[in-house]
């Protein structure tokens, strides 16, 4: 007897456990370096100076009295939770971006910067 | 033994009762976020006195940067998505077709968004906030 009853508990705990997790990242990568902002300088710095530091911007905007370049990369983390009658699935997705502003003499005017991908999470959705 | 015994045939009978509804049964829940939050413009950004690096020292880099004739936009977004989904059926599809079921969702997108309006030369000219994900939930929605 005191045998059934382990093996009816162990089946019983396999049950419970029964479901299905699922754990996804995704990239979308450019590899620019943050670091480099400390060598712009608004004023000073050349927009073939951001190009050579930062690579090709993702996105360029043409603005009356000059460009925007834009740089951008994200990173996503999804969770998803299957139990018996139960779902729960999140999806995260944040971004590091820089901005340049650039005159019509090809220099730097404004920047700005935001990194926040790292802080893409795994939750569930409450 | 023999209540403990009892216990895990009753317990076993109901799980087995919940496998059999699974498939008649169902809910799901959902999020999704997309961006960081956005703060409210602080008291100190004025029209026609900020300039363009107060804003992009205060929120860094923008969500979208649009041009608008000579001016230029700012504009920075977070947006969250809510979904939910209630499905109840009787699953007989192997027996007989069509199988009866009746189902309900909802899903809900809201958006945190703020967005400055500059003069060419970098002086703001218009700003404009918004908190759609502090407003209530079920009055938006319905």
């Amino acid at each position: 007897m005191k045998r059934v009853c382990s093996v009816i508990s162990i089946m019983l705990v396999a049950y419970v456990c029964m479901g299905c997790a699922v754990f996804g990242r995704g990239k979308d990568f450019t590899p620019f370096d943050e670091n480099s902002l400390n060598q712009v300088t608004t004023g000073t710095t050349s927009a073939g100076e951001v190009t050579r530091l930062f690579g090709p911007p993702n996105k360029v905007v043409k603005l009356s009295n000059g460009n925007a370049y834009v740089y951008e990369r994200s990173i996503e983390k999804a969770t998803g939770l299957w139990l018996v009658v139960l779902s729960f699935g999140n999806w995260d997705k944040q971004y590091d971006r820089i901005v340049f502003f650039i005159n019509n003499d090809d220099v730097v005017t404004h920047f700005g910067s935001s990194f926040n991908a790292e802080t893409a999470s795994y939750a569930m959705p409450f | 033994m023999r209540c403990r015994f009892n216990s895990i045939i009753w317990l076993t009978a109901a799980l087995l009762i919940v496998q059999a509804m699974s498939g008649c049964v169902s809910l799901q829940f959902g999020k999704i976020q997309e961006g960081v939050d956005v703060l409210p413009p602080p008291e100190e950004f004025l029209r026609k006195k900020t300039s363009l690096q107060e804003v992009l020292s205060n929120y860094g880099a923008p969500t979208d940067l649009v041009d608008m004739n000579g001016d230029f936009a700012l504009h920075f977004r977070r947006a969250l998505y809510r979904g939910m989904n209630v499905s109840i059926g009787i699953p007989l599809k192997n027996a007989l077709l069509p199988s009866p079921s009746v189902g309900t969702d909802g899903n809900l997108l809201r958006y945190d968004t703020v967005v400055f309006i500059f003069t060419a030369d970098g002086v703001l000219k218009d700003m404009k906030y918004e908190k759609g994900t502090g407003r209530s939930l079920w009055e938006d929605y319905w």
